[in-house]
């Protein structure tokens, strides 16, 4: 009776000394769904009490939207509105800020771009990240860029190696001598469309199916080749077109380490494109028909209605059957489901090894792993930090994984990241103070097998009337390289067609 | 009578669940993995109270003097407890047998106290009574023990004093008990001597424990501790041994007060003598003011401004009488102007220029600190610089690292500055390099300053010159986005240290 009274109060002690655990806030943020609904509900919307006579309107001021008018005023070319239906611009580029720093809620790197990569090269001088041929080190990605955690502990850069074997060694080579080979082909460019071929047999396979046909079975290159498609195409790689998946190995040729990168990732250059086009700019603009009027286009928003001459689509392509009566179909574009959240970190939780890299991944989790937003500080000491956490639901059907994401409340996915992060850092609930949470339903299109060369992607890529398709998800691969590529190219129509019409 | 006797209870309680505590936190500090310690620890302790319970029908006779033996026992072994755990974590080998020894023989001699205790009172009480209030008081005394341990005991006299603090207690118990009980002894004179020579023996211990923990503790800095503090940065310590004061930063050795003077005037003089008429100077790091002093030997320099990170530092270095002799008070001249920032950021929001910056950061031993040695972070500076201004900077021992040494001296240049390695004796480092840098040619002064106790003009161009096994070599510059500096760094010391 005693002794247990005695061990009672020692097991109290011992239970007081663990730290409990932080107060968490937070909740969902930047949630479209609700306008995304009403869109697909067809309303109801009030009907317009202006009407605006104007040559072009571009709709969605994402990447694509943006660089489409950030061509048109580069060639002088003033006379369009850029409407927005979000309070803020930049699309999936979007990002926020706190008191301790900016974080993007989506795209966070633009890849060093080669020599060849003309577009963006543009762009990212207009910007000052390119001075005089020279990038800027502020911009590249600081030292360490990426760690993986393998094994217990942490390794640098993600492609596994900790207990490589020989075996993981050998394929390691091999596939990186793939990879050349079909650098060399020329097939496999940025932006796509400029490749001398067109996506042949590699598209009627997986990438998982083609690893397995070239004989490639070691379990660290397998775990590696679909973090990369489930990174960078939101699938997994046995749901990726092969041709994809080589893409994102072949397509590359840096002059530099990279990647570019800034505290809110390609917020950074969503806001300063935002700032440079706001003449144009329209927020909380809407878009919920477009119909022809004779020859012109008529867009409505609830506040404005435009009748232009030519009307560039920049939102999601299978939006346009919601919009529009005479769409073309859109049925094969596919789109995964992702889920970003921005945690305010109170303090670092311990750890020994290797430091904290910008991309701290873990291996085998069903999530990509954590950026870490003050990683480009210039200071020597960040106690507080924001991390900004990404998954891409990858796991089984696109609708089954939608439903979920959207049918749970934040408590539910809270935990589900803190139990993620548990896995590697045991302290993080007494780091954390705030997580918000981002849940994009249509995320970013997937290049399915087959899709690329599919004639319904080509035909809507290829529409050259007044109603021109600009959205990233024609290259059936969403990264800033291809928005930028299809506003451009979008724009440079439209000022054809308007040239000629006038 | 009977108040003094539940007093006793109470603290005879106390101190059981103090060792037990001790025993349990002291295992968990050494060796880890708190909840295994503790568990482990309070299972053996209480099995072994339950060995004690059961011997204690073995003793009949003399309860009393058996009482004041155990008491006497429980305040030696107790007390001296965690002092002998420590000292064998420190220098023995079983330690984990030494400790559930410990652990087993104080529970034993602590479940042997109550049934005694009771026993010994059972003819001055009703039963009924007499088991309600020992077992009252044991569990009061209990409860004082756990919330006095971690709120007082543990910050306030450690782990080694609070056992021998407890281990007095018992020991009092004993002499008391010798005069509450005095009818019941045969013998309490040999019994109170006893208890006085236990008291005695833990009264030195409580002197000597501060000797124990501090060896302990300072084992790694072989000298006198006269300061030491965790800043919100990192570590300060302070060491005296004989007329030498040494500084050491998060267990890295900043400088030692016998040739200091070498190091300061190699990283000063050879720039700031070279710029006639400098008036404003920068310092980047170095918030023990020994560089300043040495600039402010130049009756030109108007304002040197000195950037330090950590407010502790330069606190300390303006006002602790054993520090600012060494500084000859520079901190507090009206001439500097003190800033605590992190000096990348505040660079880039600064608009003054300098005619002279010293650069005297801590090595790159992680990648935040290699941001400060960057080639942006020198190009962000060089802006900093009047048209002839110069920079001095601290880039460790070509000798021992003369990669990461070389590296520094690329990264200047990458950076587009005209730089003048060289380097410099000082005891407690070796051989230590500096790199001037700047935009405009580099002529050797003509003068130095009165009173210098290492540089000479005559030995001057000896500095810049590089002897084979220093000699340049190859070397990346060190960028934001690929530090090989920190690379060079780890490699070159962990090969000479391990
Ligand atoms: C989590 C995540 C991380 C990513 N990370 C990267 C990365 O690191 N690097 C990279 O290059 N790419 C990344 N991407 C890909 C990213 O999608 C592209 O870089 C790029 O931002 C796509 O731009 P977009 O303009 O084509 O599309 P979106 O960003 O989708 O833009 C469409 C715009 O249209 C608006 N809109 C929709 N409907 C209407 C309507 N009816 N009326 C008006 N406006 C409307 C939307 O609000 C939106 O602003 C990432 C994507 C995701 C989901």
């Amino acid at each position: 009776m005693k002794p247990d009274r005695r061990s009672f109060l020692g097991v109290a002690l011992v239970g007081l000394w663990p730290k409990t655990d932080r107060p968490i806030s937070g909740g969902f943020v930047n949630e479209s769904d609700r306008a995304g609904h009403r869109l697909r509900g067809r309303g109801p919307f009030a009907a317009p009490p202006q009407r605006v006579r104007i040559p072009l309107v571009v709709v969605g001021a994402g990447m694509a939207g943006m660089a489409a008018a950030w061509h048109l005023d580069k060639r002088g070319f003033r006379d369009f509105v850029l409407l927005e239906m979000e309070a803020q611009p930049g699309g999936v580029s979007r990002w926020g800020e706190n008191d301790i720093s900016a974080y993007p809620w989506g795209a966070h790197y633009v890849p060093v771009p080669g020599p060849k990569s003309l577009l963006i090269r543009e762009l990212l001088e207009d910007l000052g990240v390119l001075v005089n041929g020279k990038w800027d080190d502020r911009h590249l990605c600081f030292s360490p860029q990426e760690r993986l955690f393998l094994h217990g502990r942490w390794q640098d850069g993600i492609e596994p190696n900790l207990a490589a074997t020989a075996r993981d060694h050998e394929q390691y080579r091999r596939f990186e001598r793939r990879m050349q080979e079909f650098r060399a082909t020329g097939a496999f460019t940025i932006p796509m469309e400029r490749a001398e071929k067109e996506p042949g047999l590699l598209d009627r396979i997986s990438m998982a199916d083609w690893l397995r046909r070239e004989s490639f079975d070691s379990p660290y290159l397998a775990w590696y080749v679909n973090y990369a498609c489930r990174d960078d195409y939101g699938a997994a790689s046995s749901a990726t077109s092969a041709w994809a998946g080589v893409h994102y190995f072949a397509a590359r040729e840096p002059d530099e380490k990279g990647p570019l990168t800034w505290p809110e990732g390609n917020g950074w250059i969503a806001r300063r494109l935002a700032k440079r086009l706001g003449c144009y700019l329209r927020t909380a603009a809407m878009v919920y028909r477009i119909a022809p009027e004779g020859a012109r286009m008529r867009v409505a928003t609830e506040a404005v209605e435009y009748v232009a001459d030519c009307v560039i689509f920049a939102a999601p392509t299978f939006l346009a059957p919601y919009l529009m009566e005479s769409a073309p179909p859109v049925s094969h574009f596919e789109y995964s489901p992702w889920l970003t959240a921005n945690l305010v970190i109170e303090r670092p939780p311990r750890e020994s090894g290797i430091e904290q890299a910008w991309d701290n991944v873990t291996y085998e989790s069903p999530t990509l792993g954590y950026v870490v937003a003050t990683h480009q500080s210039l200071g020597t000491r960040q106690d507080r930090s924001v991390w900004t956490f990404y998954w891409a639901l990858t796991d089984g059907p696109a609708a089954r994984n939608r439903k979920l994401l959207l049918g749970t409340d934040w408590h539910y996915w809270k935990e589900a990241i803190l139990d993620d992060l548990a896995r590697v850092h045991p302290e993080i609930r007494q780091c954390v103070s705030r997580i918000d949470i981002m849940r994009m339903g249509h995320a970013m299109v997937r290049p399915t097998v087959g899709f690329l060369s599919s004639e319904e992607r080509l035909r809507v890529a290829r529409l050259n009337g007044p109603l021109l398709f600009a959205h990233s998800d024609l290259s059936g691969f969403s990264i800033i390289e291809e928005a930028q590529y299809r506003g451009v190219t979008a724009a440079d129509r439209a000022l054809k067609r308007l040239g000629g019409s006038r | 009578m009977s108040a003094v006797l539940f007093l006793s209870v109470f603290l005879i309680a106390a101190c059981g669940l103090i060792y037990e505590l001790i025993a349990g936190t002291l295992a968990s500090y050494l060796l880890g993995d708190s909840v295994l310690q503790f568990s482990t620890i309070i299972g053996s302790y209480l099995f072994a109270m339950g060995i004690g319970s059961w011997l204690s029908r073995f003793l009949n006779r003399g309860l009393v003097a058996r009482f004041v033996a155990i008491e006497l026992m429980v305040g030696m072994v107790g007390g001296f407890s965690s002092a002998l755990l420590f000292l064998g974590f420190a220098y023995g080998h079983g330690f984990r047998f030494e400790l559930y020894a410990l652990v087993i023989a104080i529970g034993i001699l602590v479940g042997l106290e109550i049934p005694l205790l009771m026993r010994i009172l059972k003819d001055r009480f009703q039963f009924r009574d007499l088991v309600a209030h020992v077992l009252t008081f044991d569990y009061l005394g209990a409860l004082g023990a756990s919330l006095l341990f971690p709120l007082i005991l543990v910050p306030k006299l450690g782990l080694v004093r609070s056992a021998m603090l407890f281990g007095i207690i018992n020991a009092v118990v004993a002499l008391w008990s010798t005069y509450l009980f005095a009818e019941q002894l045969a013998r309490p004179a040999t019994l109170r001597a006893a208890s006085i020579a236990v008291l005695a023996a833990l009264g030195c211990g409580m002197v000597f424990a501060n000797q124990i923990t501090v060896a302990a503790e300072n084992n790694i800095y072989a000298d006198e501790v006269i300061f030491a503090r965790d800043t919100h940065y990192q570590r300060i310590v302070l060491t005296k041994w004989k007329d030498d004061i040494r500084l050491f930063l998060s267990s890295h050795l900043q400088f030692s007060s016998r040739d200091e003077y070498r190091y300061h005037e190699a990283l000063v003089h050879p720039g700031l003598a070279a710029v006639p008429g400098a008036r404003r100077v920068l310092v980047l790091g170095g918030g023990d003011g020994l560089a300043v002093r040495e600039i402010l030997k130049y009756p030109s320099v108007q304002s040197v401004t000195l950037v330090d990170l950590d407010p502790e530092m330069t606190r300390l270095f303006s006002t602790h009488p054993l520090l600012t002799p060494l500084n000859g008070g520079s901190l507090k001249n009206p001439r500097v102007k003190i800033v605590n920032a992190d000096a990348f950021p505040w660079l880039e929001q600064e608009t003054g220029s300098y005619d002279f910056a010293v650069v005297d950061f801590p090595d790159p031993t992680n990648y935040s600190l290699g941001k400060l040695y960057t080639t942006t972070f020198y190009r962000l500076l060089a802006r900093h610089l009047t048209v002839r201004g110069l920079m001095a900077v601290q880039s460790t021992s070509p000798l021992f690292a003369r990669k990461t040494y070389w590296c520094i001296v690329e990264t200047l240049k990458q950076a587009g500055l005209e730089v003048h390695p060289y380097h410099a004796y000082v005891p407690a480092f070796g051989e230590w390099g500096f790199v001037m840098a700047g935009m405009a040619p580099y002529h050797p002064p003509a003068a130095l300053p009165q009173g210098l106790r290492f540089l000479t003009i005559r030995g001057l161009p000896e500095l810049f010159d590089f002897p084979g096994d220093m000699a340049p070599v190859t070397a990346e510059p060190n960028r934001l986005n690929d530090q090989v500096l920190v690379r060079y760094y780890d490699q070159e010391w962990s090969e000479i240290t391990h």
